[in-house]
């Protein structure tokens, strides 16, 4: 393609290439300079035309279509200052792309600017040690504090709309419906309690047999309101099997499970128990049950509610089981084949007309299932009571009392959408990172960096030289004298783990001494990050003595000892840039050392950094420029 | 305590020193301890190799020696002498009061009490019309109407060299505070006194404006103490438009005909007075206890000459001792 640009487009000057780097040998000879989209970072490579070839691009993932803070970007280059006039900008659509996406690129925005300020010790310290510094107004001009108060307006209009329409909803009598609201959700509460220790595993387990019939709750869509009378959706299925669930999670109770297999719901009809390696009691563990029931599938695989039997959810939610029946049917060994299937269903359609008047009779818990906690007679007595309170209330026999619950309910639920809405508000109008601010100048007391009237002690100082590193970390290994008896190589290679940030997968571990070294800086890592979390910074103190890494250890090592950079790659399996940039941010770390090694007075420290320095800039890693 | 500055006679004498003995059991045990003079031999585990050794101490022939009178401290692994007389010794981030020895071609050289003069660029110094700006050539012809020889200024400590010369700036409002006749903080009416800058700790706050009193006080950390006149900020909007045609830098005449008020004189003399007194009998000097000794003066009806007379002296010292063995 770079042909056809030569031919196509016929002018002269630099033009920089959309491709990455696939450079075209016979281009060279002419005064066109091919480049890729790096150069439109801002390389000071001025040019008056830029020259889109083509206008998707690989992004490491899939062929796209350029984005408009891509083209924004790459298309600004276009026009030297102060010698041209205006900027040319040529894009070549090599293949058909559609008027709407063509637009979106060419008028769209560039890539929103979100402020990523954070505080750093380094900052803070700086700060406080000059008359003037006030952290605080620091905060409250930043930008992030900025974006953060522009979203207040959007906020306040969403209140107040919610309120509006919370205020709009109008219902009679609303205090005693109120009462009987939260007459319901106790009631409810109760219930799930009761079930929770009826359903545990200890006494259920034994009456789960296959027959039994079992009653479950139906499944809702999400149009419908939760439901507010006193009688349960509930439906009734047949046990076919139940399984024990190997989980991390241990928790009581168990879950029914189901499968889409066509119109009915069926688990696998595994007829053996799980074993379990773990010794688990048996009543501890969570078990899953087979339910033959009645389900239908909607188009989009979901199940939908159907006017006579049961909806189910799909796969894999649990279900609530309500009951257990006392009544436990014949069903055949293989349920497989839909007919099979349809006669048991029949048997227990037939079943519940035949205890149509009466209800199905349950599983008492008390004499059946011989639950015998207290706390379940002590919920069953409260539920009574409960039920009792149902009856008298007055507002129980009000009309239409299942539709104003229902709007109290939405009511509730705006109040609480308001409520966390104006949370947040007040979490954007508080200064962003004042808590923070104050954990960190405690921590910074707790350390010894200031004193307890907020003036900065010699630790202190020395920390403020330090800014490409992490600062505590590094002041701690000087204070500790890590750095006094050790060789300049390995020193080098100590404070490399400094500024190595990424994670390589399979690193070499380094020598004995150099691995040492690393466990006393993991140490001092350990300490001030358990210093910072004392003083509730939000910190993770694994985490973070875990992001110093050893991996380059030995590669910065030999090339403080003078390897070639090839003999240095072949030691470790990094990137060549990742290297070249952790040495580059080493050497500014040993100037910020030298400088506070000079603050404290030890110019034995002081030149050994110095010597640092010389033995590892050289060659190519600090060549200004691969090119000139 | 320079006991020369002030005549005693035999009973004072004696209340001063019981005075003394009781700050001096007052004060910690283990400071006492750790004074050394120079070619003393500091108390070190030798066979630590990682032993940092700071200011003031030095490696000979495998013992480490002090090179200062001072106290040794001693911070996880670093162990230095914090030398109690000497010079400024200037950091970062001080606020310092100097008299301007010099006017060079683009800075001020600044008599600061320490080894070196300090250095105020042109550039680290508020232009006079407040636009961030290039400093011109005309700026630089015009330094001397900003500050001359024996003015007296107050800065901060930008930054220090390595030869221990400090770079001074004096950019935010409050060295450049926006009075009538200029932009910059004319220390011109008041008192310059000299103290031994290490009874000036550093502390949170240096600039203290004492507005009923009308006055203005300076602990520079450099052990030069300004009590001056305090001028009330004039609105800029207040500014008349005669007066910015002048250009910048120039004075106008309001400020000759200008007086103090005589209260204001009288006070500036008291804690001036205040302040030397501090300095004779050797206390830390603080805002707090320059009050105390303005308001002691006050209450006994002292003269404000008689303030550096024997007797008010000793009785600041036993007030100082009564009130630290309260504590």
């Amino acid at each position: 393609d770079g042909q056809n640009i030569y031919r196509t487009v016929s002018f002269r000057g630099p033009c920089h290439d959309l491709i990455p780097c696939s450079s075209d040998n016979n281009l060279r000879s002419s005064v066109i300079k091919d480049g890729d989209e790096t150069f439109s970072i801002g390389l000071n490579m001025p040019a008056k035309t830029v020259v889109f070839t083509n206008v998707r691009k690989f992004d490491g993932d899939k062929f796209r279509w350029l984005s408009s803070g891509e083209y924004i970007q790459m298309s600004g280059r276009a026009g030297r200052r102060g010698i041209d006039e205006r900027g040319i900008c040529i894009l070549m659509v090599d293949e058909k792309i559609e008027p709407s996406t063509a637009k979106n690129m060419l008028k769209g925005n560039a890539d929103s600017l979100n402020s990523a300020f954070h505080l750093s010790y380094n900052m803070l310290l700086n700060q406080i040690r000059c008359e003037d510094g006030h952290p605080e107004n620091l905060l409250r001009n930043s930008f992030y504090q900025f974006q953060s108060d522009r979203a207040i307006p959007s906020l306040e209009r969403q209140t107040k709309q919610l309120e509006e329409e919370k205020n709009s909803i109008i219902i009679e009598e609303e205090d005693s419906l109120k009462n009987y609201y939260s007459l319901i959700e106790q009631y409810r509460t109760l219930k799930k309690d009761v079930r929770d220790i009826t359903f545990s595993a200890k006494y259920c387990l034994p009456f789960l047999q296959p027959g039994r019939l079992v009653c479950i709750e139906l499944t809702r869509t999400a149009e419908d309101l939760p439901s507010f009378s006193l009688k349960d959706h509930v439906t009734w299925g047949v046990i076919i099997n139940f399984q024990r669930v190997k989980s991390s999670a241990q928790g009581e109770g168990f879950f029914v499970f189901g499968q889409q297999f066509s119109n009915y719901l069926f688990i696998s009809t595994d007829e053996n128990f799980l074993v379990d390696e773990e010794s688990k009691k048996p009543e501890d563990a969570s078990y899953t049950i087979d339910v033959l029931t009645r389900c239908m599938v909607s188009k989009e695989g979901g199940a939908k509610r159907t006017t006579k039997i049961i909806p189910l959810k799909n796969r894999g939610e649990p279900l609530v089981v309500y009951s257990l029946s006392s009544i436990r049917i014949i069903i055949s060994k293989d349920l497989l084949p839909p007919e099979a299937r349809e006669n048991t269903l029949k048997k227990v359609s037939e079943v519940l007309s035949r205890f149509s008047k009466e209800g199905v009779p349950l599983l008492d818990p008390e004499e059946d299932m011989k639950v015998q906690s207290s706390s379940y007679r002590k919920a069953v007595r409260r539920i009574e009571a409960l039920e009792s309170l149902f009856d008298k209330h007055e507002v129980a026999k009000s009309p239409l009392i299942e539709q104003k619950l229902q709007m109290l309910h939405k009511k509730q639920e705006l109040a609480a959408k308001i409520k966390s809405i104006k949370k947040q508000m007040r979490s954007c109008t508080a200064l962003a990172f004042k808590d923070e601010l104050k954990a960190r100048k405690r921590v910074l007391r707790r350390l010894g960096y200031i004193s307890n009237d907020d003036v900065v002690e010699l630790k202190g100082k020395v920390a403020c030289e330090i800014s490409s590193a992490d600062e505590l970390t590094l002041t701690e290994l000087i204070f500790s004298g890590v750095f006094k008896d050790i060789k300049v190589e390995e020193m080098v290679a100590l404070l490399s783990c400094l500024v190595w940030q990424e994670k390589l997968q399979e690193a070499q571990k380094p020598r004995e001494e150099l691995e040492l070294l690393f466990a006393q800086l993991q140490e001092a890592a350990r300490r001030v990050a358990k210093v910072q979390l004392d003083c509730k910074v939000e910190i993770d103190v694994e985490n973070f003595a875990s992001s110093f890494r050893p991996d380059i250890m030995e590669a910065v090592y030999a090339w403080a000892k003078g390897s070639k950079f090839y003999e240095i790659m072949e030691i470790t399996q990094v990137f060549e840039g990742s290297l070249i940039r952790a040495i580059r941010r080493l050497e500014e770390v040993l100037q910020q050392l030298i400088q506070a090694a000079r603050s404290i007075g030890e110019s034995e420290l002081e030149s050994k950094f110095e010597e640092a320095v010389n033995k590892i800039k050289r060659d190519i890693v600090f060549a200004a420029s691969l090119y000139l | 305590m320079k006991e020369t500055q002030i005549t005693l006679n035999q009973t004072q004498k004696i209340r001063l020193q019981r005075a003394l003995d009781t700050l001096h059991s007052l004060s910690s045990k283990s400071l006492s301890d750790a004074s050394v003079t120079v070619a003393d031999k500091i108390p070190v585990n030798l066979n630590d190799s990682s032993i940092l050794k700071g200011h003031g101490t030095l490696d000979l022939d495998g013992e480490l020696i002090s090179t200062n009178c001072g106290i040794v401290e001693r911070i996880d692994r670093l162990v230095y002498v914090r030398s109690t007389k000497s010079r400024y010794i200037p950091e970062t981030g001080n606020v310092i009061v100097g008299r301007v020895v010099e006017v060079a071609q683009d800075r001020w050289k600044v008599d600061i009490n320490a080894y070196h003069d300090g250095v105020l660029m042109l550039a680290s110094v508020t232009s006079p019309d407040g636009i961030q700006r290039r400093r011109t050539e005309a700026d630089e012809l015009n330094m001397r109407n900003t500050f001359e020889e024996d003015d007296v200024i107050s800065a901060e400590v930008r930054n220090v060299q390595n030869n221990y010369t400090a770079q001074l700036h004096a950019r935010s409002e409050k060295y450049g505070k926006i009075t009538h006749y200029t932009d910059f903080l004319q220390l011109d009416r008041g008192q310059l006194i000299v103290v031994p800058c290490y009874l000036v700790k550093k502390r949170k706050q240096h600039f203290h404006q004492l507005d009923e009193y009308g006055v203005l006080v300076i602990l520079g950390c450099n052990g030069y103490v300004w009590v001056g006149e305090l001028i009330e900020a004039k609105d800029g909007m207040e500014l008349d438009i005669s007066e910015q045609t002048h250009g910048g830098f120039t004075k106008s005449e309001e400020e000759e005909q200008h007086t103090t008020l005589l209260e204001t004189r009288q006070n500036i003399c008291r804690i001036s007075n205040a302040v030397r007194v501090l300095s004779i009998l050797g206390f830390n000097i603080t805002l707090e206890v320059i009050l105390e000794i303005f308001d002691l003066s006050r209450s006994l009806d002292v003269e404000i000459h008689d303030m550096l007379g024997g007797e008010f002296c000793v009785l600041v010292a036993e007030r100082e001792a009564e009130r630290r063995s309260q504590n």
